[in-house]
Protein backbone atom coordinates (compact mmCIF):
# COMPACT_ATOMS: atom_id res chain seq x y z
CA UNK A 1 0.00 0.00 0.00
CA UNK A 2 3.00 2.42 0.09
CA UNK A 3 3.86 2.62 -3.53
CA UNK A 4 4.61 6.07 -4.54
CA UNK A 5 1.54 7.75 -5.38
CA UNK A 6 2.68 10.17 -8.72
CA UNK A 7 0.16 11.51 -10.98
CA UNK A 8 -2.69 13.79 -9.28
CA UNK A 9 -4.62 12.37 -12.24
CA UNK A 10 -4.10 8.87 -11.86
CA UNK A 11 -5.13 8.98 -7.77
CA UNK A 12 -8.73 7.53 -7.18
CA UNK A 13 -11.56 9.07 -5.30
CA UNK A 14 -9.75 7.32 -1.44
CA UNK A 15 -6.25 8.55 -2.30
CA UNK A 16 -7.47 11.79 -3.42
CA UNK A 17 -9.89 12.70 -0.17
CA UNK A 18 -6.31 11.38 2.20
CA UNK A 19 -4.17 13.68 -0.11
CA UNK A 20 -6.40 16.63 0.07
CA UNK A 21 -6.88 16.22 3.21
CA UNK A 22 -3.63 16.14 4.23
CA UNK A 23 -2.77 18.85 2.58
CA UNK A 24 -5.24 21.16 3.98
CA UNK A 25 -4.42 19.93 7.53
CA UNK A 26 -1.15 21.43 6.39
CA UNK A 27 -1.58 25.04 4.78
CA UNK A 28 -4.51 25.75 6.82
CA UNK A 29 -2.30 25.54 9.62
CA UNK A 30 0.44 27.64 8.27
CA UNK A 31 -1.36 30.27 6.73
CA UNK A 32 -3.73 31.34 9.47
CA UNK A 33 -1.06 31.10 12.17
CA UNK A 34 0.77 33.83 9.68
CA UNK A 35 -2.10 35.83 9.62
CA UNK A 36 -2.04 35.83 13.36
CA UNK A 37 1.22 36.66 13.79
CA UNK A 38 1.28 39.77 11.37
CA UNK A 39 -0.67 41.38 14.20
CA UNK A 40 1.76 41.25 16.39
CA UNK A 41 3.59 43.83 13.51
CA UNK A 42 4.71 46.83 14.73
CA UNK A 43 3.35 46.12 18.16
CA UNK A 44 5.76 43.60 19.58
CA UNK A 45 7.64 44.61 22.43
CA UNK A 46 11.36 45.32 20.66
CA UNK A 47 12.27 46.24 17.28
CA UNK A 48 14.19 42.59 17.62
CA UNK A 49 11.21 40.71 18.36
CA UNK A 50 8.91 42.84 15.84
CA UNK A 51 11.06 41.77 13.04
CA UNK A 52 11.56 38.04 14.17
CA UNK A 53 7.85 37.45 14.90
CA UNK A 54 6.95 39.18 11.26
CA UNK A 55 9.68 37.04 9.79
CA UNK A 56 8.21 33.76 11.46
CA UNK A 57 4.75 35.07 9.61
CA UNK A 58 6.47 35.57 6.34
CA UNK A 59 7.99 31.89 7.11
CA UNK A 60 4.74 30.23 7.83
CA UNK A 61 2.97 32.20 4.74
CA UNK A 62 5.89 30.58 2.36
CA UNK A 63 5.08 27.21 3.57
CA UNK A 64 1.50 27.25 3.25
CA UNK A 65 2.17 28.62 -0.27
CA UNK A 66 4.23 25.32 -0.72
CA UNK A 67 1.41 23.18 0.32
CA UNK A 68 -1.58 25.21 -1.84
CA UNK A 69 1.01 24.86 -4.78
CA UNK A 70 0.19 20.75 -4.43
CA UNK A 71 -3.51 21.07 -3.63
CA UNK A 72 -3.00 23.47 -6.93
CA UNK A 73 -2.23 20.44 -9.02
CA UNK A 74 -5.05 18.56 -8.38
CA UNK A 75 -7.06 21.75 -9.86
CA UNK A 76 -7.68 24.12 -7.91
CA UNK A 77 -6.84 27.73 -7.96
CA UNK A 78 -5.66 30.18 -5.48
CA UNK A 79 -8.89 31.77 -4.86
CA UNK A 80 -10.79 28.47 -4.38
CA UNK A 81 -8.14 27.66 -1.23
CA UNK A 82 -8.38 30.73 0.15
CA UNK A 83 -10.23 34.02 -0.61
CA UNK A 84 -13.00 32.38 -2.00
CA UNK A 85 -13.31 28.71 0.42
CA UNK A 86 -16.01 28.54 2.51
CA UNK A 87 -14.65 29.33 6.19
CA UNK A 88 -16.14 25.89 7.66
CA UNK A 89 -13.54 24.03 4.99
CA UNK A 90 -10.47 25.06 6.63
CA UNK A 91 -8.99 22.18 8.21
CA UNK A 92 -6.69 24.33 10.76
CA UNK A 93 -6.71 23.66 14.81
CA UNK A 94 -8.10 26.26 16.31
CA UNK A 95 -4.82 27.13 18.53
CA UNK A 96 -3.76 29.03 15.39
CA UNK A 97 -7.62 31.15 15.23
CA UNK A 98 -7.65 32.21 18.57
CA UNK A 99 -7.20 36.06 19.04
CA UNK A 100 -4.10 37.15 20.94
CA UNK A 101 -4.90 38.36 24.58
CA UNK A 102 -4.39 41.80 24.43
CA UNK A 103 -0.63 43.18 24.76
CA UNK A 104 -0.15 40.12 25.88
CA UNK A 105 3.48 38.68 24.69
CA UNK A 106 3.32 35.67 26.41
CA UNK A 107 0.50 34.11 24.16
CA UNK A 108 2.54 34.31 20.35
CA UNK A 109 5.19 33.08 22.05
CA UNK A 110 3.84 30.19 24.12
CA UNK A 111 1.52 29.44 20.88
CA UNK A 112 4.82 29.21 18.58
CA UNK A 113 6.32 26.96 21.24
CA UNK A 114 2.97 24.71 21.33
CA UNK A 115 2.63 24.87 17.52
CA UNK A 116 6.23 24.41 16.30
CA UNK A 117 7.02 21.15 18.37
CA UNK A 118 4.03 19.63 16.62
CA UNK A 119 5.08 21.21 13.20
CA UNK A 120 8.53 19.81 13.75
CA UNK A 121 6.99 16.53 14.43
CA UNK A 122 4.88 16.47 11.53
CA UNK A 123 7.76 17.31 9.39
CA UNK A 124 9.39 14.64 10.37
CA UNK A 125 6.63 12.04 9.58
CA UNK A 126 6.67 13.65 6.26
CA UNK A 127 9.84 12.88 5.16
CA UNK A 128 9.37 9.68 3.46
CA UNK A 129 5.97 10.60 2.06
CA UNK A 130 4.95 8.17 -0.98
CA UNK A 131 3.56 11.56 -2.78
CA UNK A 132 7.25 12.93 -4.15
CA UNK A 133 6.07 16.33 -3.96
CA UNK A 134 5.77 16.48 -0.66
CA UNK A 135 8.72 14.37 0.50
CA UNK A 136 10.13 17.24 -1.51
CA UNK A 137 9.52 20.25 0.26
CA UNK A 138 9.71 19.13 3.70
CA UNK A 139 13.81 19.71 3.99
CA UNK A 140 12.67 22.93 2.92
CA UNK A 141 10.90 23.61 5.36
CA UNK A 142 12.73 22.23 7.95
CA UNK A 143 15.34 24.42 7.48
CA UNK A 144 13.58 27.65 7.85
CA UNK A 145 11.56 26.41 10.81
CA UNK A 146 14.53 25.44 12.69
CA UNK A 147 15.10 29.30 13.98
CA UNK A 148 11.15 29.23 15.15
CA UNK A 149 11.72 26.36 18.26
CA UNK A 150 14.77 28.47 19.37
CA UNK A 151 12.75 32.14 18.91
CA UNK A 152 10.07 30.63 20.93
CA UNK A 153 12.14 28.99 24.12
CA UNK A 154 14.69 31.56 23.90
CA UNK A 155 11.54 33.89 25.01
CA UNK A 156 9.39 31.44 27.04
CA UNK A 157 12.97 30.85 29.12
CA UNK A 158 13.23 34.90 29.91
CA UNK A 159 9.79 35.17 30.31
CA UNK A 160 9.45 32.00 32.93
CA UNK A 161 11.84 34.04 34.93
CA UNK A 162 9.91 36.78 36.54
CA UNK A 163 6.71 36.73 38.62
CA UNK A 164 4.59 38.55 36.01
CA UNK A 165 6.06 37.01 33.03
CA UNK A 166 5.50 33.52 34.93
CA UNK A 167 2.15 34.22 36.06
CA UNK A 168 1.07 35.48 32.35
CA UNK A 169 2.45 32.19 31.03
CA UNK A 170 0.20 29.67 33.40
CA UNK A 171 -2.66 31.99 32.11
CA UNK A 172 -1.71 31.01 28.41
CA UNK A 173 -0.88 27.89 28.99
CA UNK A 174 -4.19 27.36 30.56
CA UNK A 175 -6.25 29.16 28.18
CA UNK A 176 -4.52 27.31 25.25
CA UNK A 177 -3.18 23.57 25.77
CA UNK A 178 -7.06 22.19 25.37
CA UNK A 179 -6.61 23.92 21.73
CA UNK A 180 -3.50 23.05 21.10
CA UNK A 181 -4.75 19.16 21.30
CA UNK A 182 -6.75 20.22 18.85
CA UNK A 183 -3.58 20.36 16.54
CA UNK A 184 -3.97 16.43 16.85
CA UNK A 185 -7.78 15.78 15.96
CA UNK A 186 -9.02 14.04 13.02
CA UNK A 187 -10.95 15.52 10.04
CA UNK A 188 -12.70 12.30 10.26
CA UNK A 189 -11.29 8.66 11.57
CA UNK A 190 -11.60 7.26 8.10
CA UNK A 191 -9.45 9.83 6.00
CA UNK A 192 -7.11 9.66 8.69
CA UNK A 193 -6.58 6.30 8.59
CA UNK A 194 -6.06 6.14 4.74
CA UNK A 195 -3.60 9.03 4.97
CA UNK A 196 -0.96 6.64 6.91
CA UNK A 197 -2.08 3.45 5.35
CA UNK A 198 -1.65 4.81 2.06
CA UNK A 199 1.70 6.13 2.95
CA UNK A 200 1.49 10.47 2.79
CA UNK A 201 2.58 10.51 6.54
CA UNK A 202 4.02 7.55 8.87
CA UNK A 203 3.17 8.30 11.93
CA UNK A 204 -0.82 8.39 12.86
CA UNK A 205 -2.22 11.36 14.65
CA UNK A 206 -1.99 9.76 18.18
CA UNK A 207 1.63 8.92 18.15
CA UNK A 208 2.81 12.44 17.21
CA UNK A 209 0.71 13.66 20.15
CA UNK A 210 1.84 10.76 22.42
CA UNK A 211 5.59 12.30 20.90
CA UNK A 212 4.51 15.75 21.23
CA UNK A 213 3.31 15.49 24.94
CA UNK A 214 6.69 13.77 25.75
CA UNK A 215 8.38 16.58 24.50
CA UNK A 216 6.51 19.54 25.94
CA UNK A 217 5.40 18.50 29.29
CA UNK A 218 8.79 17.83 30.68
CA UNK A 219 9.96 21.57 28.79
CA UNK A 220 7.01 23.26 30.30
CA UNK A 221 7.54 21.60 33.79
CA UNK A 222 11.04 22.80 33.69
CA UNK A 223 9.63 26.39 33.69
CA UNK A 224 8.13 25.67 36.77
CA UNK A 225 4.71 25.78 34.69
CA UNK A 226 1.65 23.80 35.38
CA UNK A 227 0.17 21.34 32.18
CA UNK A 228 -3.21 21.52 32.33
CA UNK A 229 -4.38 17.50 31.94
CA UNK A 230 -2.42 15.71 29.70
CA UNK A 231 -2.45 11.72 29.64
CA UNK A 232 0.89 11.53 31.27
CA UNK A 233 1.64 8.14 32.78
CA UNK A 234 4.20 8.63 34.97
CA UNK A 235 7.76 10.72 34.78
CA UNK A 236 8.67 9.68 31.27
CA UNK A 237 5.46 7.62 29.80
CA UNK A 238 2.95 9.61 27.76
CA UNK A 239 -0.16 7.89 26.62
CA UNK A 240 -2.32 10.61 23.86
CA UNK A 241 -5.59 9.71 25.84
CA UNK A 242 -7.46 13.02 24.73
CA UNK A 243 -10.90 13.09 26.45
CA UNK A 244 -13.75 15.01 25.58
CA UNK A 245 -13.63 16.83 28.57
CA UNK A 246 -9.66 17.70 27.78
CA UNK A 247 -10.71 19.66 24.21
CA UNK A 248 -12.16 22.68 23.44
CA UNK A 249 -15.62 22.67 22.07
CA UNK A 250 -14.79 23.49 18.45
CA UNK A 251 -11.90 21.06 17.53
CA UNK A 252 -11.15 23.25 13.86
CA UNK A 253 -10.42 19.89 12.21
CA UNK A 254 -13.38 18.98 11.55
CA UNK A 255 -14.85 22.24 10.33
CA UNK A 256 -15.91 23.00 13.95
CA UNK A 257 -14.46 26.90 14.40
CA UNK A 258 -14.77 29.20 17.15
CA UNK A 259 -16.21 32.86 16.90
CA UNK A 260 -12.93 34.70 16.15
CA UNK A 261 -12.21 32.66 13.03
CA UNK A 262 -15.21 34.19 11.22
CA UNK A 263 -13.96 37.47 12.06
CA UNK A 264 -10.06 36.53 11.16
CA UNK A 265 -11.77 35.23 7.77
CA UNK A 266 -13.77 38.18 7.52
CA UNK A 267 -11.18 40.15 7.55
CA UNK A 268 -8.61 38.61 5.34
CA UNK A 269 -10.56 38.09 2.19
CA UNK A 270 -12.03 41.65 2.87
CA UNK A 271 -10.31 42.99 0.49
CA UNK A 272 -10.41 40.68 -2.44
CA UNK A 273 -14.47 41.28 -1.58
CA UNK A 274 -14.12 44.72 -1.65
CA UNK A 275 -12.40 45.09 -4.89
CA UNK A 276 -14.90 42.64 -6.80
CA UNK A 277 -11.95 40.21 -7.65
CA UNK A 278 -12.26 36.86 -9.06
CA UNK A 279 -9.29 35.43 -9.20
CA UNK A 280 -5.43 35.85 -7.05
CA UNK A 281 -2.90 36.51 -9.70
CA UNK A 282 -2.53 39.75 -10.54
CA UNK A 283 -3.89 42.57 -8.34
CA UNK A 284 -3.08 45.07 -11.09
CA UNK A 285 -3.18 44.89 -14.51
CA UNK A 286 0.39 44.90 -16.33
CA UNK A 287 1.68 48.68 -17.26
CA UNK A 288 1.02 49.03 -20.83
CA UNK B 1 33.84 61.45 3.88
CA UNK B 2 35.72 60.30 6.56
CA UNK B 3 37.30 57.01 6.05
CA UNK B 4 34.96 55.35 8.81
CA UNK B 5 31.71 56.26 6.86
CA UNK B 6 30.21 53.33 5.65
CA UNK B 7 30.59 52.65 1.96
CA UNK B 8 27.22 52.03 0.69
CA UNK B 9 28.10 50.05 -2.15
CA UNK B 10 30.49 48.05 -0.68
CA UNK B 11 28.38 47.33 2.93
CA UNK B 12 25.08 46.75 1.41
CA UNK B 13 23.40 44.25 3.50
CA UNK B 14 21.35 40.81 1.80
CA UNK B 15 17.76 40.01 2.11
CA UNK B 16 17.96 39.22 5.84
CA UNK B 17 15.50 36.07 4.77
CA UNK B 18 18.53 34.78 3.11
CA UNK B 19 19.67 31.73 5.23
CA UNK B 20 23.49 31.87 4.05
CA UNK B 21 24.75 29.24 6.66
CA UNK B 22 26.58 26.25 4.73
CA UNK B 23 24.68 23.64 3.97
CA UNK B 24 25.44 20.10 1.89
CA UNK B 25 25.91 20.27 -1.81
CA UNK B 26 25.23 18.02 -4.64
CA UNK B 27 27.07 16.72 -7.45
CA UNK B 28 24.92 18.11 -10.19
CA UNK B 29 24.42 21.54 -8.53
CA UNK B 30 25.30 24.10 -9.45
CA UNK B 31 24.18 23.63 -12.86
CA UNK B 32 25.63 26.83 -15.11
CA UNK B 33 24.42 25.06 -19.23
CA UNK B 34 28.11 25.00 -19.42
CA UNK B 35 28.16 21.60 -21.86
CA UNK B 36 24.38 23.05 -23.02
CA UNK B 37 24.59 22.91 -26.79
CA UNK B 38 21.99 24.34 -29.42
CA UNK B 39 18.71 26.12 -27.90
CA UNK B 40 19.65 25.01 -24.51
CA UNK B 41 22.53 26.79 -24.59
CA UNK B 42 20.68 29.75 -26.06
CA UNK B 43 18.46 29.29 -23.11
CA UNK B 44 21.17 29.04 -20.71
CA UNK B 45 22.46 32.27 -21.93
CA UNK B 46 19.40 34.22 -21.49
CA UNK B 47 18.76 33.21 -18.24
CA UNK B 48 22.35 34.62 -17.27
CA UNK B 49 20.86 37.80 -18.16
CA UNK B 50 17.94 37.73 -15.05
CA UNK B 51 19.51 39.00 -12.03
CA UNK B 52 18.14 38.25 -8.23
CA UNK B 53 15.86 41.65 -7.28
CA UNK B 54 18.18 42.53 -4.51
CA UNK B 55 21.95 41.43 -5.13
CA UNK B 56 23.76 42.24 -8.33
CA UNK B 57 24.67 38.50 -9.14
CA UNK B 58 22.69 36.50 -11.91
CA UNK B 59 19.93 34.17 -10.76
CA UNK B 60 22.12 31.03 -13.00
CA UNK B 61 25.48 31.64 -10.68
CA UNK B 62 23.58 32.08 -7.79
CA UNK B 63 21.90 28.32 -8.51
CA UNK B 64 18.89 29.29 -8.55
CA UNK B 65 18.32 27.02 -12.37
CA UNK B 66 18.42 23.68 -11.99
CA UNK B 67 17.88 22.37 -15.61
CA UNK B 68 17.43 23.36 -18.58
CA UNK B 69 15.67 21.39 -21.23
CA UNK B 70 14.22 22.12 -24.90
CA UNK B 71 12.13 19.64 -26.86
CA UNK B 72 10.04 20.13 -30.15
CA UNK B 73 9.87 23.95 -29.51
CA UNK B 74 9.18 23.95 -25.54
CA UNK B 75 11.69 24.73 -23.34
CA UNK B 76 11.39 23.11 -19.73
CA UNK B 77 13.44 25.15 -16.30
CA UNK B 78 13.62 23.65 -13.47
CA UNK B 79 14.25 26.41 -10.97
CA UNK B 80 14.37 26.62 -7.34
CA UNK B 81 14.29 29.86 -4.73
CA UNK B 82 16.40 30.60 -1.65
CA UNK B 83 13.52 31.07 0.34
CA UNK B 84 10.29 30.02 0.29
CA UNK B 85 8.68 33.19 1.32
CA UNK B 86 10.08 35.10 -1.26
CA UNK B 87 7.89 37.77 -2.48
CA UNK B 88 9.30 38.03 -5.99
CA UNK B 89 8.43 35.04 -6.61
CA UNK B 90 5.50 35.58 -9.24
CA UNK B 91 8.16 38.15 -10.97
CA UNK B 92 10.91 36.39 -10.73
CA UNK B 93 9.45 33.20 -12.74
CA UNK B 94 7.29 34.80 -15.05
CA UNK B 95 10.94 36.88 -16.27
CA UNK B 96 12.65 33.59 -16.53
CA UNK B 97 9.35 31.91 -18.52
CA UNK B 98 9.43 35.25 -20.67
CA UNK B 99 13.03 35.35 -21.53
CA UNK B 100 13.37 31.23 -22.03
CA UNK B 101 10.16 32.58 -24.49
CA UNK B 102 11.82 34.40 -26.32
CA UNK B 103 14.83 32.84 -27.30
CA UNK B 104 14.85 32.18 -31.13
CA UNK B 105 13.70 28.89 -31.86
CA UNK B 106 11.53 27.94 -28.55
CA UNK B 107 8.07 28.59 -28.66
CA UNK B 108 6.84 28.00 -25.58
CA UNK B 109 8.10 27.65 -22.35
CA UNK B 110 7.10 25.67 -18.94
CA UNK B 111 8.59 26.64 -15.77
CA UNK B 112 8.83 23.89 -12.79
CA UNK B 113 9.32 25.47 -9.44
CA UNK B 114 11.40 22.63 -7.54
CA UNK B 115 12.64 22.48 -4.07
CA UNK B 116 14.49 19.34 -3.69
CA UNK B 117 17.10 19.70 -3.18
CA UNK B 118 16.81 22.72 -1.21
CA UNK B 119 19.29 25.56 -1.66
CA UNK B 120 22.29 26.63 0.35
CA UNK B 121 25.23 28.69 -0.27
CA UNK B 122 27.32 25.69 -2.15
CA UNK B 123 24.94 26.20 -4.97
CA UNK B 124 26.57 29.49 -5.84
CA UNK B 125 28.73 29.33 -8.66
CA UNK B 126 32.88 30.42 -8.07
CA UNK B 127 31.88 33.51 -10.04
CA UNK B 128 28.97 34.04 -8.37
CA UNK B 129 30.43 34.04 -5.08
CA UNK B 130 33.03 36.66 -6.70
CA UNK B 131 30.05 38.88 -7.65
CA UNK B 132 28.49 37.79 -3.73
CA UNK B 133 31.64 39.22 -2.01
CA UNK B 134 32.37 42.38 -3.94
CA UNK B 135 28.58 43.14 -3.03
CA UNK B 136 29.50 43.29 0.78
CA UNK B 137 28.83 39.63 1.86
CA UNK B 138 31.17 37.25 3.58
CA UNK B 139 30.95 33.99 2.17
Amino acid sequence: MTASLENPDDLDARERDALETLLKRLADDEFVLAERYTEWQVRAPSLESDLALSNNAQDELGHARLWYDVLEDLGYEEQDLVYERDPADFRHATLVELPFEEGDWADPILRSYLYDVAEKLRLEALEESTYPKIADRVGKIQSEEEYHLEHAQSWLERLADGDEGHERLQDALDRLFPHALTIFEPVNRDVESDIVDLGLRDATLEEMGEEWLSNVVPYLESLDLDVPESGQMDDDEFEFEVTQEMLPEERGRDGSHTDAWVDLYDEFTHTYRELGRSETTKIMEKPE
Amino acid sequence: MSSNTPDPETDATPCAYTDYREGEGDDDLPATGEDATGLEADVWDALYEIEDPEMPISIVDLGLIYGVSVEDGVATVDMTLTYSGCPARDMLTDQVEEAAAAVEGVEDAELRLVWSPEWTIEMVTERGKDDLREFGLSI
